[in-house]
């Protein structure tokens, strides 16, 4: 395929669906956002900051849902299969960007297609049936209720093959949950209720099928570029060990180090470590490896448990199905784990905040906030397997306490009081996942102003997980979170996995980074020009917040980080404490030329980096 | 000649052949030491997994010397004794 678009990589069409009228529109891509934005997660930003109003109910036919690909996508660049999904959220209330891996991104793009933009709330379910130029929303009243494997084998069949790619939400989707995900094929985009918002749109499933492919301005610099990427990929130290084991590769060394995240986060040292580590599960459930689109890393397991109570098949367990349905909720048998995760799938819940909500649950049983007649009869408490599995079908259904925990800890802790918040492990609602920060100064102050909350994906710890930097040092924490920032805003904008973290960052934007996108683009940015345009997308999704009436004081961390050392292991007596992380902030902000007072960017910072428009709605 | 047990995971655990080997180290008896008759007793396998080969330079990561943390960046001259326990906490992500 040959496009016109000014820049390589890009299709320069972004397909537009009002689900209210029908209306389905092929829009030229905007050359200049596509410049200042790139694609992704940035360009997601700059499109729903012009089209959404502020204070909308995400929930409502205004809120907007994007799929988004980046210039790699469909591309032979390693590591460059994912894709964003991005709407004003229900669980944060500001721009929320879920990330995918797999075959969609690619796919939409064969099909012809930067992006679609979803509009309006359909009258009946409905799907929408993407086969090249060719565009239909179809009725999906019988797909109604399915669960979303169920839905994606109905779907294959009725548009008639089997090379389709699905994006489908289960009954949690279809009920608004408000963490409810989007399953695509055998990937999810689990976090910040994106599932919830498709659903509330009576929006089933995307189905996508493309022919066509993607142009590039120099083949042999993009081929040459891919070498040199599979070749950094095949012989990083830090990113060996994920094709054999997965993800799940990092528990026994986690756990030894003592940041393993383990009972609600009470400590972070679990001594049922030994039967859920990734060695533990290749030996026990894993029956093949999975790869997504043109990837080297080839991460993804295959699991089978082939009889019992806990029989199930499941792509996984990734390394947060361990942290959660295991040290979390102290439950050491990886059989039960992989149910775990089939039941969340199933359901269309993310997986770490149903985990979360019922290991906060579990503490609240352990302190009499709950008792069995609460629980409707579960001996709730920390290592009760079979416990736990009920009540993620109770979650899924919304049944008894489990309707209760489907509304997240922070909107469950509010309800139940009785200092149940202290328990809540979340920041701006959503519920953390298993990468500690408590020993790390950077990475707390990056929990604490990301714009997703209790993400780690807008801020990693690596930089003094490894001891590159000095963990017990505070300054210049600010700058290296702000650079850790960049890195991740400017890969979820390519669609790059932050999987190969040691070749795209993992202190800063890295070389590698800058030559794949100049390579793709034809662009011939340097590092300062690679840096304005992450500084850019951040501070874009930060005035979303902003303008949605997110202040410096929303940047927290969880009362536990703050308030209770680690109380054992090699990180024995790391924590947060509340001034320390005000001192950080003010570091960050500085750093960022944000407001001290608002956490805001300036008008300066807003005028130097191109973002004037925003300027009315914010300063 | 110090004799130290050493703790590893993933990768480098399957390159040792055990969650846990014991292994002498002579002078220098330090941390520096020990991953030096690491390379000599379980080779380039092992010396792939902790050196980038890209850049030559050993990967930062962590290590916990009995039951302390330390730092492979700044503690490789740390002194190592018999009976000594360390673990190599390699830094990786999750997804």
């Amino acid at each position: 395929m040959t496009s016109s678009f000014k820049y390589g990589g890009y299709i320069g069409q972004v397909l537009r669906v009002n689900l209210s009228n029908g209306k389905i529109r092929k829009e030229p891509l905007r050359e200049d956002w596509a410049r200042d934005f790139v694609g992704g997660v940035g360009l997601a930003a700059r499109i729903l900051y012009e089209e959404l109003a502020p204070k909308i109910d995400p929930l409502g036919p205004e809120n907007k849902l994007v799929f988004m690909t980046g210039p790699l996508n469909g591309t032979m660049i390693p590591a460059a299969s994912r894709a964003a999904v991005c709407a004003k959220s229900p669980y944060t209330g500001s721009f929320f960007h879920s990330i995918f891996g797999g075959f969609f991104g690619p796919e939409l793009k064969f099909a012809g297609y930067d992006g679609v933009i979803i509009e309006g709330k359909a009258k009946r379910p409905a799907y929408l049936w993407i086969d090249d130029d060719k565009v239909e929303i179809r009725d999906a009243s019988h797909l109604w209720g399915k669960d979303p494997f169920k839905t994606q084998e109905i779907l294959r069949k009725e548009v008639g093959d089997e090379e389709v790619h699905i994006a489908t939400i289960g009954l949690a989707g279809e009920e608004k949950a408000p963490y409810a995900m989007i399953l695509l094929d055998i990937r999810a985009a689990g976090r910040g209720g994106m599932g919830a918002v498709m659903g509330s749109k009576n929006l089933k499933a995307v189905v996508v099928r493309g022919t066509g492919g993607v142009s590039v301005p120099n083949m042999l610099r993009v081929y040459n570029t891919s070498v040199r990427l599979n070749e950094l990929i095949s012989t990083s130290p830090a990113v060996q060990g994920l094709s054999q084991y997965g993800t799940p590769r990092n528990v026994a060394a986690m756990n030894a180090g003592g940041i393993l995240p383990t009972r609600n986060w009470q400590t972070e040292v679990y001594n049922g470590m030994k039967n859920i580590t990734g060695e533990a599960m290749r030996e026990k459930v894993v029956k093949g490896d999975r790869a997504c689109f043109a990837c080297s890393i080839n991460c993804t397991k295959y699991s089978v448990v082939p009889s019992g109570k806990y029989k199930s098949v499941i792509n996984g367990a990734d390394y947060e199905t361990i942290y959660g349905f295991g040290s979390i909720c102290e439950v050491d048998n990886i059989e039960v784990l992989c149910k775990a995760d089939e039941l969340c799938d199933h359901y269309g819940i993310d997986l770490i905040s149903t985990a979360m909500c019922i290991a906060w649950a579990m503490e609240c049983y352990e302190n009499g906030i709950f008792t069995r007649e609460d629980t409707g009869g579960i001996d709730l408490k920390f290592g009760n397997a079979d416990g736990m599995l009920e009540m993620i079908e109770k979650i899924g259904k919304r049944e008894g306490l489990g309707a209760l925990l489907a509304k997240g800890t922070r909107e469950a802790s509010r309800i139940v009081g009785k200092g149940s918040h202290r328990f809540a492990i979340q920041n701006k609602g959503v519920e953390w996942p298993g990468h500690t920060c408590r020993p790390f100064p950077a990475a707390a102050v990056g929990y604490a102003t990301g714009p997703r909350g209790g993400s780690h994906h807008d801020i990693r710890p690596t930089m003094e997980k490894s001891g590159a930097v000095d963990r017990k040092v505070l300054e210049g924490k600010g700058a290296l979170a702000a650079e850790v920032n960049h890195w991740l805003i400017l890969c979820d904008s390519m669609l790059v996995c932050h999987l190969g973290e040691p070749i795209w960052g993992p202190g800063k934007i890295s070389q590698n980074t800058i030559n794949a996108l100049n390579a793709v683009t034809g662009w011939e940015l340097d590092y300062a020009g690679a840096r304005k345009v992450a500084e850019r997308q951040w501070n874009m999704i930060r005035c979303f917040a902003a303008r949605e009436g997110f202040t410096r004081a929303d940047d927290q961390l969880p009362p536990r980080f703050m308030e209770e050392p680690i109380p054992e292991g090699p990180m024995k007596g790391s924590y947060i404490p509340k001034e320390v992380l005000e001192r950080l902030k003010d570091d960050y902000y500085t750093y960022r030329g944000w407001d001290l007072k608002t956490g805001n960017p300036t008008k300066e910072k807003l005028t130097e980096l191109g973002l004037d428009f925003t300027i009315k709605d914010i300063c | 000649m110090a004799k130290v047990k050493v703790r590893t995971f993933s990768v480098i655990r399957d390159v040792l052949g055990a969650d846990l080997v014991e292994i002498e180290v002579g002078a220098p008896e330090t941390v520096g030491g020990l991953f030096s008759a690491l390379v000599q007793r379980y080779g380039e396998r092992f010396k792939n997994l902790i050196w980038d080969s890209d850049t030559g330079q050993m990967d930062p990561f962590l290590l916990v010397l009995n039951g302390a943390m330390i730092r492979s960046t700044v503690d490789m001259d740390r002194k190592i004794t018999d009976g000594d326990e360390i673990a190599i906490i390699f830094p990786v992500g999750g997804g």
